[in-house]
């Protein structure tokens, strides 16, 4: 219960963050014909915002298919972070596995991995975050489209910028070496370069793939180095 | 009707990304496998920051938010702690942005 509190609370920090998009997407659902109870009901079951956004910019000219296979793309990096979690759970029964997968947003993500890297994550702290997020994801989203007006664009007050600052001090719990620096500087570079060339959120993915494979390559360089 | 058809079909995709890793890395690993999973979390958290901090309008800018990131990157390096970097990072932003800079 307290790794149930301590995750939950741990989403505190982000809420203006989430709440500031939750609100600007039921703005938006509102424009393209949703009801309040649509917006509400799509971010409660689909819960993954970058999706959502571009859902709602298809609505009016794609059918339910592409619309269904966008989402699927945009959210393929959740392979990579559940990849990336999977070691820690490997002991958790599948329904717990299930019901951890069912809301782990990028947020809820990278809180609990820098928690486990610092030895103090669980899977219950992985719950506490997931749950965080999912109260205040639709919550807001609902009540931007109750509001239904005009909201100021979140990048006017710095708002969009709660997720990079978030992410960058949970970045900080990898850093430890000179590899772990190098493959952070490696993927920040590929994700710039991908998100120029590459649709949608693939330059994760990528970024993601090549950075971490650069980091096992220079570890089996530096290991021949050493007993050269 | 179809509205919610679509937003249980999104929702399943969604859930597949996000189910399918976690199930099927459950059991034994290749050491190789391991090892470069470790790196990927330093990757993605890097390349989720890089794009929203020196390119928010798809391209290359050294703006108010690079240098509100680049301050936020300080300070987390020097606190480690995520609300402090939030803080910092959006106080810079607000200073810059009354100062008219």
């Amino acid at each position: 219960m307290r790794d149930f509190r301590r995750g939950l609370l741990a989403t505190l920090p982000l809420a203006p963050g989430v709440v500031a998009f939750g609100l600007l997407y039921g703005v938006m659902a509102r424009q393209v014909g949703f009801s309040p109870w649509d917006a509400w009901a799509m971010s409660l079951i689909v819960h993954a915002g970058s999706a959502q956004f571009t859902a709602l910019g298809m609505w009016r000219d794609a059918g339910a298919i592409p619309i269904i296979l966008t989402t699927l793309v945009i959210n393929l990096r959740h392979l990579l972070m559940g990849a990336s979690v999977a070691p820690y759970l490997r002991r958790l029964s599948p329904p717990w596995k299930a019901l951890l997968a069912l809301w782990m947003s990028d947020e809820s993500y990278a809180l609990t991995i820098a928690e486990y890297e610092r030895s103090r994550g669980s899977h219950r702290y992985f719950l506490g975050a997931n749950v965080g997020i999912y109260l205040l994801w639709p919550t807001s989203g609902l009540v931007g489209a109750l509001l239904g007006t005009a909201i100021p664009d979140p990048s006017r007050y710095g708002l969009d910028l709660v997720f990079p600052l978030a992410f960058l001090g949970l970045l900080t719990a990898f850093l430890k070496d000179r590899i772990s620096v190098t493959v952070a500087l490696v993927a920040g570079g590929l994700a710039l370069l991908g998100a120029r060339l590459l649709p949608g959120s693939w330059y994760v993915v990528m970024a993601g793939l090549l950075g971490s494979g650069v980091g096992v390559l220079l570890e089996e360089v530096m290991g021949i180095w050493r007993n050269f | 009707m179809e509205k919610l058809l679509t937003f249980i079909g999104m929702g399943l995709a969604t859930y597949l990304t996000r189910y399918t890793m976690i199930a099927a890395l459950g059991q034994e690993m290749p050491p190789l496998l391991r090892r470069w999973l470790r790196y990927v979390p330093p990757a993605a958290l890097a390349a989720l920051i890089a794009p929203a901090a020196l390119a928010p309008r798809g391209h290359l800018e050294f703006g108010i938010q690079a240098g509100a990131v680049m301050a936020g990157a300080v300070i987390a390096w020097r606190t480690r702690s995520v609300p402090g970097a939030i803080l910092g990072g959006m106080a810079i932003f607000w200073i810059w942005k009354a100062l008219g800079l």
